[in-house]
């Protein structure tokens, strides 16, 4: 093989493993974001629920929540077996392996405005993040 | 009489090389004094005896031969390797690389299995889990390993069987005893996360060693600390009882897969059946770790085995450096780069 030739091969799929890795974060600026932005929050009694699926990653990956109210975070798993279920939360010194089926309530407290949680799988390959304001 | 010759070697690829020739050619008691120039790839040696430089050359190889190196009084012709064969190994490594990624990315591998977990299920998941994600700790840490063992011709078979046979035995052995105290082992996250980080740092180091950037390094490292690294490493392949920790080794690697089955075994309530579930889940890897090893080995042997090792080099390197960023941030010691 030509070494011009491997080198521009090289770059195309240098930058295809960019896109695989970094693509994702162009698209959730636009429409997803919105669409999925409080769909997964419930208050109920004063108390804000923010469900949380866990299967072959965190969905939805960037959650607003309101700041300022007792908080429960609910994580979903159905039928996961990979990454996902083994969740840390660093800032609230969480770190659990969540049953495979069945849903995992994880009091939070209450967060200030500009406040972040972030949700991660004990491997570091899925996360997720939730916004306070 | 004392006579010294010079003789030329093959085989000589890493600095540890001089002092293992030397060490086992100064214990010929006709041989005073042995001195090994990695550079020329030439063997001083001073030596008693009033045979022929051939002769002496067939004799002493006799006793280096099983470790890969040869003696011989004209220097041997080795086909040069092609200096281009690295550009061939980095697009085809990062092939592999994107397929692997893309794969994860599909979500082809988060089939829900629902219900009770039994070790037919648990087989299944051990067969997603040796495809997914998991790979590029315990198979990257595999295919390097065994990429790395089969360079230095070690009699890599009965290394892997080895490997193979630890891990079996003591996801089954582990996975009963989780079943039998029903109690937490080998699931706090910050050791696994630490071993994680461990396993891609040891992938990076052979992973850079496979494509051939420390190569150069036999020329100028005499006895530095690269070479006595390299040095302990080639003691410790040479011991049974490694490969049979490594594969022990594997069960606190940071794998959700692993780690899921894990907290099954441990609410199974009887060391059989968490033994029954860990020891399917391991089966159902093995296909796949097993084709790492073996494939490996087979490669070696071919004439493609210098752009077989570059190649596994590069995926090592990606694989080793997606499991170190993942576990840095795993950690929290990083922000998430990316979600994979």
């Amino acid at each position: 093989m030509n070494k011009t030739v491997s080198i521009i091969i090289t770059l195309g799929l240098v930058i295809g493993i960019g896109i695989i890795f970094f693509g994702d974060n162009f698209k959730k600026n636009t429409n997803i974001n919105e669409v999925q932005e409080n769909q997964n929050i419930e208050i109920k009694n004063g108390i804000q629920y923010i469900t949380i699926n866990a299967k072959g990653g965190y969905s939805p990956r960037v959650t607003s929540a309101k700041a300022g109210i007792p908080t429960k975070l609910i994580v979903a798993t159905s039928g996961s077996y990979d990454c996902s279920v083994s969740l840390v939360i660093r800032s609230i010194d969480f770190q659990k392996i969540l049953p495979q089926t069945g849903e995992t309530e994880i009091d939070i407290g209450t967060k200030k405005v500009g406040e972040k949680l972030e949700g991660i799988c004990g491997m570091g390959m899925y996360n997720f993040l939730i916004n306070f304001n | 009489m004392l006579k010294t010759y010079t003789f030329h070697v093959t085989g000589t690829h890493c600095a540890a090389c001089k002092i293992l020739i030397e060490d086992i050619l100064k214990e010929e008691d006709a041989v005073k004094n042995v001195q090994v120039n990695l550079k020329k790839e030439t063997v001083l040696i001073e030596i008693d005896s009033e045979k022929s430089p051939e002769e002496l050359a067939r004799i002493l190889t006799e006793k280096i031969k099983q470790n890969g190196y040869i003696l011989s009084v004209e220097k041997k012709i080795i086909e040069k390797e092609n200096k281009n064969v690295i550009w061939q190994a980095i697009p085809i490594g990062l092939i592999f690389l994107i397929l692997f990624f893309l794969l994860q990315k599909s979500g082809i591998l988060n089939l829900g299995i629902g219900g009770k977990t039994t070790p037919v299920t648990a087989f299944i998941v051990g067969l997603i889990a040796s495809v997914s994600s998991c790979l590029a700790i315990v198979g990257g840490l595999v295919l390097s390993l065994s990429a790395k063992i089969s360079q230095d011709n070690i009699s890599d078979t009965k290394t892997f069987i080895l490997f193979h046979a630890g891990r079996l035995f003591s996801f089954a052995l582990l996975g009963g005893i989780l079943g039998l105290i029903g109690d937490s082992i080998g699931i706090n996250f910050t050791l696994t996360a630490i071993l994680g980080l461990l396993a891609s740092t040891v992938m990076l180091l052979l992973g850079l060693n496979l494509v051939g950037v420390f190569s150069k390094n036999k020329i100028t490292l005499h006895s530095g600390i690269f070479q006595k690294i390299n040095s302990v490493f080639r003691k410790i392949e040479h011991k049974t009882l490694t490969p049979l920790i490594i594969g022990f080794a594997t069960f606190f690697l940071p794998c959700g897969f692993t780690q899921s089955m894990q907290i099954t075994a441990l609410s199974s309530g009887s060391f059989i059946s968490g033994l029954l579930i860990m020891l399917s889940f391991a089966l159902g890897t093995l296909p796949m770790l097993a084709l790492l090893s073996f494939g490996s080995a087979s490669f070696a042997q071919s004439k493609h085995a210098p752009l077989f090792f570059k190649s596994a080099g590069v995926v090592v390197i990606g694989l080793g450096m997606f499991a170190l960023l993942a576990g840095l941030a795993g950690l929290g010691i990083i922000n998430p780069l990316f979600n994979i």
